[in-house]
Protein backbone atom coordinates (compact mmCIF):
# COMPACT_ATOMS: atom_id res chain seq x y z
CA UNK A 1 0.00 0.00 0.00
CA UNK A 2 1.52 3.33 -0.81
CA UNK A 3 2.31 5.42 2.51
CA UNK A 4 3.47 8.61 2.58
CA UNK A 5 4.77 11.01 5.37
CA UNK A 6 5.21 14.39 6.51
CA UNK A 7 7.86 12.96 9.38
CA UNK A 8 9.88 10.18 8.47
CA UNK A 9 9.43 8.32 12.25
CA UNK A 10 5.65 7.83 11.55
CA UNK A 11 6.13 5.61 8.44
CA UNK A 12 7.49 2.27 10.19
CA UNK A 13 4.35 2.00 12.71
CA UNK A 14 1.89 3.40 10.30
CA UNK A 15 3.02 0.49 7.99
CA UNK A 16 3.16 -2.23 10.10
CA UNK A 17 -0.42 -1.07 11.60
CA UNK A 18 -2.13 -0.98 7.94
CA UNK A 19 -0.94 -4.54 7.02
CA UNK A 20 -1.77 -6.09 10.25
CA UNK A 21 -5.36 -4.65 10.84
CA UNK A 22 -5.63 -5.18 7.09
CA UNK A 23 -6.88 -1.56 6.86
CA UNK A 24 -7.82 -0.31 3.12
CA UNK A 25 -7.10 3.32 4.32
CA UNK A 26 -5.09 5.34 7.11
CA UNK A 27 -4.68 8.99 7.85
CA UNK A 28 -2.15 10.40 11.18
CA UNK A 29 -3.22 13.87 11.70
CA UNK A 30 -2.84 16.44 13.50
CA UNK A 31 -6.16 17.81 15.88
CA UNK A 32 -5.76 20.97 13.83
CA UNK A 33 -6.54 18.74 10.26
CA UNK A 34 -2.99 18.86 9.19
CA UNK A 35 -1.68 15.53 8.04
CA UNK A 36 1.38 13.85 9.10
CA UNK A 37 1.22 10.30 7.21
CA UNK A 38 -1.46 8.53 4.81
CA UNK A 39 -2.27 5.29 3.46
CA UNK A 40 -3.92 4.06 0.67
CA UNK A 41 -5.07 7.45 -0.35
CA UNK A 42 -4.69 8.18 -4.28
CA UNK A 43 -5.76 12.14 -4.47
CA UNK A 44 -4.46 14.59 -2.48
CA UNK A 45 -7.76 16.41 -2.01
CA UNK A 46 -9.08 13.54 -0.70
CA UNK A 47 -6.22 13.42 1.85
CA UNK A 48 -7.35 17.14 2.76
CA UNK A 49 -11.33 16.76 2.85
CA UNK A 50 -10.50 13.91 5.00
CA UNK A 51 -8.30 15.71 7.25
CA UNK A 52 -10.91 18.52 8.06
CA UNK A 53 -13.44 15.74 8.22
CA UNK A 54 -11.41 13.76 10.78
CA UNK A 55 -10.41 16.87 12.66
CA UNK A 56 -14.10 18.42 13.35
CA UNK A 57 -15.72 14.78 13.88
CA UNK A 58 -13.07 14.40 16.78
CA UNK A 59 -13.51 18.03 17.94
CA UNK A 60 -17.35 17.33 17.78
CA UNK A 61 -17.56 13.84 19.51
CA UNK A 62 -14.97 15.09 22.50
CA UNK A 63 -16.80 17.97 22.96
CA UNK A 64 -20.24 15.95 22.65
CA UNK A 65 -18.21 13.11 25.40
CA UNK A 66 -17.53 16.69 27.91
CA UNK A 67 -21.13 17.30 27.78
CA UNK A 68 -22.80 14.49 27.89
CA UNK A 69 -20.41 11.90 30.14
CA UNK A 70 -17.52 14.97 31.47
CA UNK A 71 -14.97 13.45 29.89
CA UNK A 72 -13.91 13.87 26.19
CA UNK A 73 -15.28 10.51 24.06
CA UNK A 74 -11.90 8.78 22.87
CA UNK A 75 -12.60 6.50 20.21
CA UNK A 76 -15.67 6.90 17.87
CA UNK A 77 -16.61 3.81 15.24
CA UNK A 78 -19.04 4.13 13.08
CA UNK A 79 -19.75 0.69 10.54
CA UNK A 80 -21.53 1.57 6.96
CA UNK A 81 -22.65 -1.21 4.70
CA UNK A 82 -18.98 -1.98 2.74
CA UNK A 83 -16.89 0.44 4.68
CA UNK A 84 -16.35 1.13 8.76
CA UNK A 85 -14.17 3.72 10.06
CA UNK A 86 -12.23 4.12 13.68
CA UNK A 87 -11.37 7.25 15.11
CA UNK A 88 -9.23 7.83 17.60
CA UNK A 89 -6.29 9.92 19.39
CA UNK A 90 -2.59 8.87 19.70
CA UNK A 91 0.07 10.31 22.24
CA UNK A 92 3.12 10.80 21.42
CA UNK A 93 6.41 13.07 23.15
CA UNK A 94 5.71 15.33 20.03
CA UNK A 95 2.16 15.54 20.98
CA UNK A 96 -1.44 14.29 20.38
CA UNK A 97 -2.40 13.17 16.90
CA UNK A 98 -5.53 11.15 15.17
CA UNK A 99 -5.63 8.47 13.78
CA UNK A 100 -8.42 7.90 11.02
CA UNK A 101 -8.91 3.88 10.14
CA UNK A 102 -11.39 2.85 7.39
CA UNK A 103 -11.50 -0.68 7.00
CA UNK A 104 -13.99 -3.34 5.44
CA UNK A 105 -14.69 -6.85 5.87
CA UNK A 106 -11.24 -8.17 5.59
CA UNK A 107 -10.92 -7.00 9.27
CA UNK A 108 -12.63 -6.40 11.97
CA UNK A 109 -13.19 -3.41 14.79
CA UNK A 110 -11.62 -6.00 17.46
CA UNK A 111 -8.25 -6.33 14.95
CA UNK A 112 -8.40 -2.55 14.55
CA UNK A 113 -8.77 -1.27 17.71
CA UNK A 114 -5.85 -4.32 18.66
CA UNK A 115 -3.40 -3.51 16.48
CA UNK A 116 -4.15 0.29 17.13
CA UNK A 117 -2.94 0.01 20.72
CA UNK A 118 0.47 -1.33 19.13
CA UNK A 119 0.58 1.52 16.71
CA UNK A 120 -0.15 3.74 19.93
CA UNK A 121 2.91 2.27 21.69
CA UNK A 122 5.12 2.11 18.30
CA UNK A 123 4.40 5.93 17.73
CA UNK A 124 5.56 6.81 21.28
CA UNK A 125 9.00 4.19 21.40
CA UNK A 126 9.24 6.43 17.63
CA UNK A 127 8.51 9.80 18.46
CA UNK A 128 11.68 11.55 19.26
CA UNK A 129 11.45 14.64 21.92
CA UNK A 130 10.25 18.23 20.92
CA UNK A 131 13.67 20.21 20.18
CA UNK A 132 14.08 22.12 23.28
CA UNK A 133 13.68 25.93 22.57
CA UNK A 134 17.51 27.08 23.38
CA UNK A 135 18.26 28.68 26.48
CA UNK A 136 20.05 32.36 26.72
CA UNK A 137 23.36 31.80 27.41
CA UNK A 138 22.98 33.82 30.69
CA UNK A 139 19.62 33.93 32.34
CA UNK A 140 17.82 36.62 33.81
CA UNK A 141 18.36 35.82 36.96
CA UNK A 142 21.83 34.93 36.86
CA UNK A 143 23.63 37.34 39.35
CA UNK A 144 20.66 36.82 41.66
CA UNK A 145 21.17 32.62 41.43
CA UNK A 146 25.08 33.29 41.62
CA UNK A 147 24.56 35.57 45.17
CA UNK A 148 22.72 32.65 46.84
CA UNK A 149 24.82 30.12 45.35
CA UNK A 150 27.95 31.49 46.85
CA UNK A 151 25.98 32.54 50.02
CA UNK A 152 24.96 28.36 50.60
CA UNK A 153 28.58 27.75 49.42
CA UNK A 154 30.24 30.12 52.23
CA UNK A 155 27.11 29.81 54.86
CA UNK A 156 26.05 33.11 54.34
CA UNK A 157 22.78 34.55 54.33
CA UNK A 158 21.64 35.61 51.19
CA UNK A 159 21.53 38.67 50.01
CA UNK A 160 18.26 40.90 50.56
CA UNK A 161 17.00 42.08 47.12
CA UNK B 1 -24.02 -10.58 34.86
CA UNK B 2 -24.93 -11.29 31.25
CA UNK B 3 -26.57 -14.48 30.60
CA UNK B 4 -23.77 -16.76 29.15
CA UNK B 5 -21.81 -15.82 32.63
CA UNK B 6 -23.08 -19.41 33.95
CA UNK B 7 -22.26 -21.46 30.72
CA UNK B 8 -18.44 -19.18 30.41
CA UNK B 9 -17.97 -20.54 34.17
CA UNK B 10 -18.83 -23.82 33.73
CA UNK B 11 -15.94 -24.02 30.33
CA UNK B 12 -13.28 -22.17 32.14
CA UNK B 13 -13.70 -24.79 35.36
CA UNK B 14 -12.47 -27.17 32.94
CA UNK B 15 -9.14 -28.80 33.72
CA UNK B 16 -6.16 -26.80 31.80
CA UNK B 17 -8.47 -24.21 30.61
CA UNK B 18 -7.67 -20.74 30.60
CA UNK B 19 -10.43 -18.64 29.22
CA UNK B 20 -13.70 -19.11 27.68
CA UNK B 21 -15.51 -16.16 25.75
CA UNK B 22 -18.23 -15.40 23.89
CA UNK B 23 -17.27 -13.10 20.71
CA UNK B 24 -19.11 -11.68 17.87
CA UNK B 25 -17.37 -13.28 14.96
CA UNK B 26 -18.32 -9.84 12.78
CA UNK B 27 -16.51 -7.35 15.22
CA UNK B 28 -14.37 -9.52 16.77
CA UNK B 29 -15.67 -7.79 20.05
CA UNK B 30 -16.03 -9.71 23.71
CA UNK B 31 -19.90 -10.24 24.23
CA UNK B 32 -18.93 -12.23 27.46
CA UNK B 33 -15.45 -13.92 29.23
CA UNK B 34 -14.42 -15.42 31.90
CA UNK B 35 -10.59 -15.14 32.23
CA UNK B 36 -8.14 -16.74 34.87
CA UNK B 37 -5.23 -14.26 35.38
CA UNK B 38 -2.97 -12.85 32.65
CA UNK B 39 -4.90 -13.54 29.83
CA UNK B 40 -6.20 -10.94 27.42
CA UNK B 41 -9.48 -11.17 26.42
CA UNK B 42 -9.50 -8.69 23.82
CA UNK B 43 -6.51 -9.66 21.88
CA UNK B 44 -8.07 -13.50 21.92
CA UNK B 45 -11.10 -12.04 21.18
CA UNK B 46 -10.34 -10.45 17.85
CA UNK B 47 -7.60 -12.85 16.68
CA UNK B 48 -10.49 -15.89 17.48
CA UNK B 49 -12.94 -14.10 15.65
CA UNK B 50 -10.64 -13.59 12.57
CA UNK B 51 -9.50 -16.77 12.43
CA UNK B 52 -13.11 -18.63 12.70
CA UNK B 53 -14.61 -16.09 10.22
CA UNK B 54 -11.49 -17.10 7.67
CA UNK B 55 -12.07 -20.72 8.33
CA UNK B 56 -15.89 -20.58 7.79
CA UNK B 57 -15.03 -18.80 4.44
CA UNK B 58 -12.01 -21.44 3.16
CA UNK B 59 -14.87 -24.22 4.02
CA UNK B 60 -17.49 -22.12 2.44
CA UNK B 61 -14.95 -21.71 -1.05
CA UNK B 62 -14.28 -25.26 -0.61
CA UNK B 63 -17.13 -26.71 -0.82
CA UNK B 64 -17.38 -28.16 2.88
CA UNK B 65 -20.35 -26.86 4.24
CA UNK B 66 -20.65 -24.86 7.45
CA UNK B 67 -17.48 -25.13 10.13
CA UNK B 68 -18.23 -27.52 13.05
CA UNK B 69 -15.30 -27.27 15.25
CA UNK B 70 -12.56 -25.05 15.03
CA UNK B 71 -8.83 -26.05 16.72
CA UNK B 72 -5.78 -24.89 16.73
CA UNK B 73 -2.50 -26.02 18.36
CA UNK B 74 0.35 -24.00 18.90
CA UNK B 75 4.00 -24.39 21.16
CA UNK B 76 2.48 -22.71 24.56
CA UNK B 77 -1.31 -23.03 24.10
CA UNK B 78 -4.35 -24.34 21.96
CA UNK B 79 -7.53 -22.30 20.74
CA UNK B 80 -10.58 -24.20 20.46
CA UNK B 81 -13.61 -22.65 18.95
CA UNK B 82 -17.64 -23.65 17.51
CA UNK B 83 -20.00 -21.36 16.10
CA UNK B 84 -23.19 -21.81 15.24
CA UNK B 85 -25.88 -20.13 12.93
CA UNK B 86 -25.95 -16.61 14.77
CA UNK B 87 -22.90 -14.34 14.74
CA UNK B 88 -21.41 -15.57 18.07
CA UNK B 89 -18.66 -17.60 18.31
CA UNK B 90 -17.56 -19.81 21.52
CA UNK B 91 -13.98 -19.43 22.05
CA UNK B 92 -12.06 -21.80 24.86
CA UNK B 93 -8.01 -21.07 25.37
CA UNK B 94 -6.49 -24.06 26.82
CA UNK B 95 -2.95 -25.54 27.46
CA UNK B 96 -1.36 -27.80 25.59
CA UNK B 97 -1.88 -30.84 28.01
CA UNK B 98 -5.87 -30.24 28.24
CA UNK B 99 -8.21 -33.13 27.10
CA UNK B 100 -9.29 -31.58 24.06
CA UNK B 101 -11.94 -34.48 23.47
CA UNK B 102 -13.56 -33.28 26.88
CA UNK B 103 -13.48 -29.79 25.81
CA UNK B 104 -15.20 -30.35 22.37
CA UNK B 105 -17.97 -32.07 24.19
CA UNK B 106 -18.32 -29.22 26.82
CA UNK B 107 -18.23 -26.63 23.38
CA UNK B 108 -20.71 -28.37 21.78
CA UNK B 109 -23.07 -28.19 25.11
CA UNK B 110 -22.47 -24.76 25.52
CA UNK B 111 -23.04 -24.15 21.64
CA UNK B 112 -26.72 -26.00 22.22
CA UNK B 113 -27.79 -23.93 24.80
CA UNK B 114 -26.64 -20.70 23.17
CA UNK B 115 -29.12 -21.70 20.38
Amino acid sequence: MNIATVEPWVEAPLRRFVDDARARLALLLHPSGQVVAQAGFTREVDVMTACALAAASHATSGELGKRVDGHAFRSLHYAGPDRQLFLSPVNTARGAYICLTVFNAESSLGLVRMYFEELCHDLAAAAPPLPVAPRPTIAADFELDLNRNLAALFGREPAAT
Amino acid sequence: MTPFRPMLEALTRQRGVRASLIVSETDGLVVDSSLRFDQDGDRVAALAASMYRKARLSARAARLGAVAFLQLDAERGRVCAVGGRSDLVIVVVADPAANVGLIRVELFKALESLE
